[in-house]
């Protein structure tokens, strides 16, 4: 008993990583306190809300989940003078719930910017000793610019007044007979209002001024939208404050538009009476484009739209849209507009790319626009699921980047000279590629965008790194001189300056938008390099993949939460990663791992220093142990020389047990050792990442090992492995291609390399 | 202090009723400190579109950076303009840089400046108006690090000037 517990004593001593001599005596010290689960590895039991029957444990949608309808038909009306909007619409509203719905609530996104919004009342500020004339006007000279919406009526379909109270974006319908599950109610909102220069105050909708003073149109949050009413929400009452964007129903659409005869259009829908509005010479053109799988074709030319641009007619025409099964809708229309088109087969399915432009964009816009939608559809398409709809357009609008279904505005604009730099080059191809990309996330893959931005923000922007990459591989000469397309968010790199930045200026993703403090790298670029670091580094691609296209099929034309998302990467993967959604989305946790100390020892069949000291305290002799192996640390007292020429044959105690135990065939698939280092890696950081090591031999060979990230379940901040090696080790290298996002790499290496910073390598350079 | 803090607050929060994305006007710059060569290392990041601009319109002349129409004399011009915007106190005394020298980065150019005998400080105020004369807009981030913290500042014109104390 006695000699078990002891031999069990020195295992336990050297598989902990805490000392050992302390211990004894902290027995006589005071108790420490007990303590709730603090693992890191905890599951998220507690963060997570219980699965139930509209949203499974699985992360599937589950089956009593419903999801309301909201169909549209709209009449609109663009006044070119006044840059009026105006529209009657009716709203058909089914409610799919199985609850009774007493009112209804419909978003007015417009009174973001009406002259009684409260959107400034919300930012603190102090006196500033000089203040910019814009923002001193706005802070202190009242709202000069009224562009909420007026509403003229609210009625039901006979015509009779439905009553209705609006609180700031939202307004409430009071209908005459509660909605039970199942029934449908139709209603009739009649609306106008002031349509704003976005190239002022950056909005997402608006008008831009071109010198010949025509303007373009870009216009979305148009008309009064269904709120969505949800099994997690109950009717969504967080107001638009101008940040967190939009949660909306899926609907069918019915919309005419009437703008001037001479503009050019574009809009969410299959356009009903291309005949109408389209020339004979358009037609022919456009039958060409669905044809042309390989280069753009040119529907309206820039010397048409600059023929157009120098007339003003009075007369109108109406285009007539049908979209079924979106969440919203969005037009751009100008006499200014350049248009063309190409086909992409996208499974087995024709798909058109489009691009609209005024002369201003090119010579970009007619270069790379269309191309770059059409690669991104493909990419998307092959990480998620195929399009679905018929038609992705890009519209350039002058510095705003901004999606709706099936069309997007994207900036990306050369000088009056036609010249562009490489900035806004790459600018305009990752802005087209990101606002198509949000095509699938969040107009299909429908996340509640007001409660979590990263939801669609953050996976956009993962999916848009890896369609930026197939770009550049599939259209080479596009970003010559560049080998691969520069991408700004993604490799882990590229966010270690955010996650080892101030901590009193960082939130967990898992804040909602507006009350993040650097909306960018919260949003959009942590999340995607969590995603990214996951696929290449912890999951690998094929079960990344797998995962990520469940979640995306599993949700597609559905609403997901963010426990949706976490439960089917873990699902399909059978990865269990609560660990890293806790400490990646639910944290600021950062991480940092090192080589804190590595010993080096050699195998002996003489009993050690330490073990002597052992046996002798508790009064026992040599003859007592079984055979055992000893290591001596190079140094020791007891470390001699010749230990290090040594082989394992010359120690007497292996080679008997080997003799008695393992058959002589069996013998030559033992490995032989000779080298024994005790590493100790530490972790300063919060989160527990793989330590990814690489080992450089003494003949500069390499091999790499990755310790899962479970390596730190029970000791957070220092773990010990012994590496055994045939030959000896010169070099012990932690994250060697920097893909965990590591803050510090100085303690990456052993030895302790004399880390150049980006600031000594250049310096150095220079000097040389 | 605490007035400092809500400065960073109310500048951190643009309030833009913004946008998905858009352009954005921002320079990036890391200052860290190390006490063993007693040296402050400045690398500074500036949009090579953006700065291009501003030196050709206070000089009147194009100013070609990153391209093969670049000079000696534009890259003075930038090097000086630079000088001129980013001024660094330590202890309220205004220092004098070493030029190191210049990179292009795609779409960005890095500058790198340092200031050399620096034994220790307290104090470090940073001003950075690099841009501020063309974009209304312009933000310059500043991160600074020591060894025993890592501090960051949003500045505009608004607030060109931050003050940190170690």
């Amino acid at each position: 008993m006695k000699l078990l517990k002891f031999l069990s004593f020195i295992l336990v001593m050297s598989s902990a990583g805490f000392a050992t001599a302390q211990e004894t005596e902290s027995t006589q010290q005071e108790r420490k306190a007990g303590h709730l689960n603090n693992n890191r590895f905890k599951q998220l039991y507690q963060e997570f809300s219980s699965p139930n029957q509209y949203r499974s444990a699985s992360g599937a949608p589950g089956p009593a989940y419903y999801q309301q309808q909201a169909d549209y038909k709209m009449d609109i009306v663009l006044n070119d003078d006044t840059s009026v909007l105006s529209g009657t619409e009716t709203i058909t509203y089914t409610n799919n719930s199985p609850d009774v719905l007493e009112y209804l609530w419909v978003q007015l996104d417009q009174n973001v910017r009406a002259s009684d919004s409260k959107t400034s009342l919300i930012e603190a500020n102090g006196a500033a000793p000089a203040q910019q004339a814009s923002s001193f006007v706005n802070s202190y000279m009242g709202e000069a610019f009224d562009g909420g919406f007026k509403i003229e009526y609210v009625k039901d379909r006979k015509g009779n007044n439905l009553s209705y109270t609006i609180n700031r974006t939202m307004m409430r319908i009071d209908i005459p007979k509660a909605m039970k599950s199942g029934d449908t109610y139709s209603f009739d909102i009649k609306w106008w209002y002031n349509i704003v220069n976005h190239t002022i105050d950056r909005a997402r909708s608006g008008y831009e001024v071109f010198d010949d003073g025509n303007k373009g149109y870009v216009i979305a949050q148009f008309f009064p939208r269904m709120a969505v009413y949800s099994d997690v929400e109950g009717w969504q009452n967080s107001q638009f404050w101008g940040r967190d964007e939009f949660a909306l129903p899926f609907g069918d659409y019915d919309v005419s538009i009437t703008v001037p005869a001479d503009h050019t259009m574009d809009a969410t829908g299959v356009l009903t009476n291309r005949k109408e509005v389209f020339s004979k010479t358009m037609m022919n053109r456009y039958n060409k484009a669905k044809q042309s799988y390989k280069t753009p074709v040119i529907i309206v030319t820039q010397e048409e739209a600059e023929a157009a641009s120098k007339t003003n007619v009075k007369a109108t025409k109406t285009w007539k849209y049908k979209a079924n099964n979106v969440r919203d809708y969005g037009f751009a229309t100008s006499r200014r507009y350049i248009w063309d088109m190409m086909a992409v087969k996208i499974g087995d399915k024709d798909v058109m790319a489009v691009s609209l432009y005024p002369p201003e964009g090119n010579p970009l816009w007619e270069d790379y626009s269309t191309i770059v939608v059409a690669s991104t559809l493909k990419s998307y398409s092959r990480m998620s699921f195929d399009y679905p709809y018929h038609k992705a357009i890009s519209v350039h609008a002058k510095s705003q980047g901004m999606e709706y279904p099936m069309i997007c505005w994207n900036y990306g604009r050369p000088d009056a000279e036609g010249n562009y730099s490489e900035r806004v080059k790459y600018g305009m191809m990752s802005v087209i590629i990101h606002e198509v990309g949000h095509n699938y996330f969040p107009m299909i893959v429908n996340s509640d965008e007001r409660q979590w931005t990263w939801m669609d923000e953050g996976l956009n922007t993962f999916v848009q790194y890896v369609a930026e990459q197939d770009f550049g591989q599939w259209y080479p000469d596009a970003i010559a001189p560049n080998k691969a397309y520069p991408s700004r968010r993604g490799p882990a790199k590229k966010i270690v300056n955010y996650m080892g930045g101030d901590q009193d200026f960082i939130a967990p993703i898992m804040t909602k938008g507006l009350n993040t403090y650097n909306f960018g790298a919260n949003a959009y670029s942590k999340p995607a390099t969590g995603l990214n670091i996951l696929r290449e580094t912890i999951m690998g691609r094929e079960l990344f993949d797998h995962a990520f296209r469940t979640y995306s099929q599993r949700w597609m034309f559905k609403h997901p939460t963010p426990e949706d998302f976490f439960r089917t990467m873990e699902d399909a993967s059978a990865v269990d990663l609560d660990w890293f959604w806790r400490a990646w989305f639910y944290s600021t946790e950062y991480t940092d791992i090192g080589v804190k100390d590595v010993k080096k020892y050699y195998v002996t069949s003489k009993m050690n220093k330490q073990v002597r000291e052992m046996i002798e305290a508790r009064g026992m002799k040599e003859s007592d142990l079984p055979p055992l192996v000893y290591l001596v640390e190079e140094g020791a007292e007891d470390f001699e020389e010749s230990m290090k020429t040594q082989t394992l044959n010359d120690v007497t105690t292996l080679q008997s047990y080997i003799m008695d135990n393992i058959s002589p065939e069996d013998r030559a698939n033992l490995k032989s050792p000779r080298f024994f280092y005790d590493v100790t890696f530490e972790k300063p950081g919060g989160i527990p990442m793989p330590i990814i090591v690489e080992y450089t031999y003494s003949d500069g060979s390499t091999k790499r090992e990755t310790f899962p990230a479970q390596i730190w379940r029970k000791n957070d901040k220092e773990v010990r492995k012994v590496v055994a090696s045939e030959m000896e080790i010169t070099k012990i290298m932690v994250d060697p291609d920097e893909e965990t996002a590591d803050i510090d790499t100085a303690n990456n290496a052993w030895p302790k390399r004399k880390k150049l910073g980006e600031f000594k390598k250049f310096k150095d350079n220079v000097k040389n | 202090m605490k007035l400092f803090k809500i400065f960073i607050l109310t500048i951190i929060f643009p309030t833009v009723v913004g946008a998905a994305i858009h352009k954005f006007y921002a320079s990036t710059t890391k200052i860290e400190y190390v006490p063993q060569e007693q040296s402050v290392q400045i690398i500074t990041e500036i949009f090579t579109d953006d700065i291009q601009q501003a030196l050709s319109k206070r000089n009147l002349r194009e100013i070609h950076l990153d391209s093969k129409k670049q000079t000696p004399a534009d890259v003075l011009l930038l090097r000086d303009y630079v000088f001129k915007k980013l001024v660094v106190y330590l202890n309220d005394v205004k220092q004098e840089y070493d030029y190191i020298g210049l990179q292009y980065d795609i779409d960005r150019v890095k500058l790198f400046l340092e200031i050399t005998n620096v034994s220790s400080f307290e104090r470090i105020e940073i001003e950075n108006k690099i841009l501020f004369d063309t974009f209304e807009d312009q933000q310059n981030i500043i991160h600074i690090k020591t060894p025993n913290a890592r501090r960051s500042l949003v500045l505009d014109k608004e607030n060109p000037k931050g003050l940190l104390n170690f």
